[in-house]
């Protein structure tokens, strides 16, 4: 047992309130440790000294002072009391008065409106950075595997329909390589909890990994190019599909990319 | 009308008796025998607005739970700048006059032990005062009420665990105020 545990541990003993094997640890450690048993002598004497202090002396007439005032306040309950019903309605209408109810309604709603203005925010950074998060993470994953795809081929006429029997919707898949994005072919990958189609660019020694799944509903938002770990990441939605390109190419080229798409 | 009277009879019957002890933690937590004695009196009042909710059992908790309640709340209203009380509050008088145990020191002949019981009450008085105002007031409630763990927890609103901890840090506390404050000067030692 440490001091500084069984200093703790020393005030409980002393009110016999400590028990079992904490009482026998504690007494087993004052029995080696000389300053925690001084200080058990110290603290056991304290207690009496602190109760020798007795009671502050009241003061004179504070007695009479307290009854007094109780008199003077139970006469004013007296009268309430003979009307026990009107007693606690005044007291109410005045707590509810408009004013204050107005005031109170005004606090709530503005209370709610930040929450849930934090919220939204909040709850809406979370799901971009956990997105940014999966797709980093799934592309470093395929660089590290040995073949980043799946179904190897250049032509979009072959991968397309492979995807298409593998996800919840059928991709748009391009050949770029007129534009200097050979295509190497598709693959499955997981991103926010779903199952997401990957087309695999090339930009000469450069991987470039198109993540595009299915968000049903969202409006279109415009390529938005955030950097991590070197990486560079672009995300747009067009036509409900949200895709994700990422690549450690420079951001102009990858967004040169997202315009070809 | 008369259901009144014998409320405010069996109020005055519960709580006069515990008027020392409510004073006596009310002076503990402000260290002001001034702001003690307006605490006790808003302490003393709210305990009888509430009375209706009194559900029996013992009071001493029910109504110092009340007189600290109230000792917190003066304190915070009345001391913004915290809990910054010169002691001398202890030793001087309401007017500005030596207090009782000075003038005990004063009296020359026949005191000498009653002086040399008071400055060590003195010593012990300033350790506890100088202790934070959660330390001080379970101290007083154990060693000078005599209180119960379980009562404590009733009086302080907290679980018995921790009264049980809070206990051990203020005993702890109360040491080392002891033993360190025998070395400095001892009129000023805050």
């Amino acid at each position: 047992m440490q001091c500084e545990q069984a200093q703790m541990l020393i005030g409980a003993l002393i009110d016999n309130v400590l028990a079992g094997q904490q009482r026998r640890v504690l007494l087993a450690h004052m029995c080696s440790c000389a300053r925690c048993a001084a200080l058990e002598a110290g603290m056991r004497a304290d207690g009496p000294a602190v109760a020798g202090l007795g009671r502050v002396v009241l003061p004179d007439g504070l007695r009479d002072r307290v009854n007094a005032q109780l008199d003077r306040a139970g006469i004013a309950e007296d009268a309430a009391w003979a009307e026990p019903v009107s007693r606690p309605l005044p007291a109410l209408s005045n707590w509810l008065s408009p004013g204050l109810l107005r005031q109170a309604a005004m606090l709530v709603l503005a209370c709610g409106l930040s929450s849930a203005a934090t919220w939204w925010v909040t709850a809406n950074r979370m799901h971009d950075s956990q997105i940014v998060h999966d797709v980093l993470a799934a592309h470093v994953r395929s660089l590290l595997q040995e073949a980043p795809i799946q179904i190897a081929s250049s032509d979009a006429h072959t991968v397309k329909p492979w995807l298409v029997g593998r996800v919840d919707f059928a991709p748009e898949v391009r050949d770029l390589s007129a534009e200097g994005f050979p295509l190497l072919g598709g693959r499955l990958d997981y991103i926010d909890g779903r199952r997401v189609a990957v087309m695999v660019y090339k930009r000469r020694l450069h991987t470039i990994n198109v993540f595009a799944w299915l968000t049903e509903g969202a409006a279109d938002t415009a390529p938005r190019l955030v950097v991590r770990n070197g990486y560079s990441l672009v995300t747009w939605t067009q036509g409900g599909v949200a895709r994700a390109a990422i690549s450690d190419v420079n951001s102009d080229e990858l967004l040169m990319l997202q315009k070809l798409l | 009308m008369g259901v009144p009277m014998d409320v405010r009879a069996q109020f005055a019957e519960l709580t006069t008796p515990h008027l020392a002890a409510a004073y006596n933690l009310a002076f503990w937590i402000t260290r002001s025998r001034a702001d003690a004695e307006d605490v006790v009196q808003d302490a003393y009042l709210r305990a009888w607005r509430g009375f209706g909710g009194f559900r029996g059992g013992p009071m001493l908790p029910w109504l110092l739970a009340i007189v600290r309640n109230a000792a917190y709340r003066w304190m915070s209203t009345h001391r913004h700048a915290g809990n910054v009380v010169s002691l001398d509050t202890l030793f001087l008088g309401d007017d500005g006059m030596p207090g009782r145990a000075m003038q005990i020191a004063a009296d020359t002949p026949t005191a000498e032990a009653a002086m040399i019981a008071a400055s060590e009450n003195a010593h012990v008085m300033r350790a506890l005062a100088s202790l934070p105002p959660v330390l001080r007031e379970i101290l007083v409630l154990r060693e000078i009420e005599g209180m119960s763990y379980h009562d404590i927890a009733l009086t302080t609103g907290s679980p018995a665990g921790t009264v049980m901890s809070r206990l051990s840090r203020a005993r702890l506390a109360l040491r080392r105020a002891l033993t360190g404050a025998g070395e400095k000067d001892s009129q000023h030692a805050m």
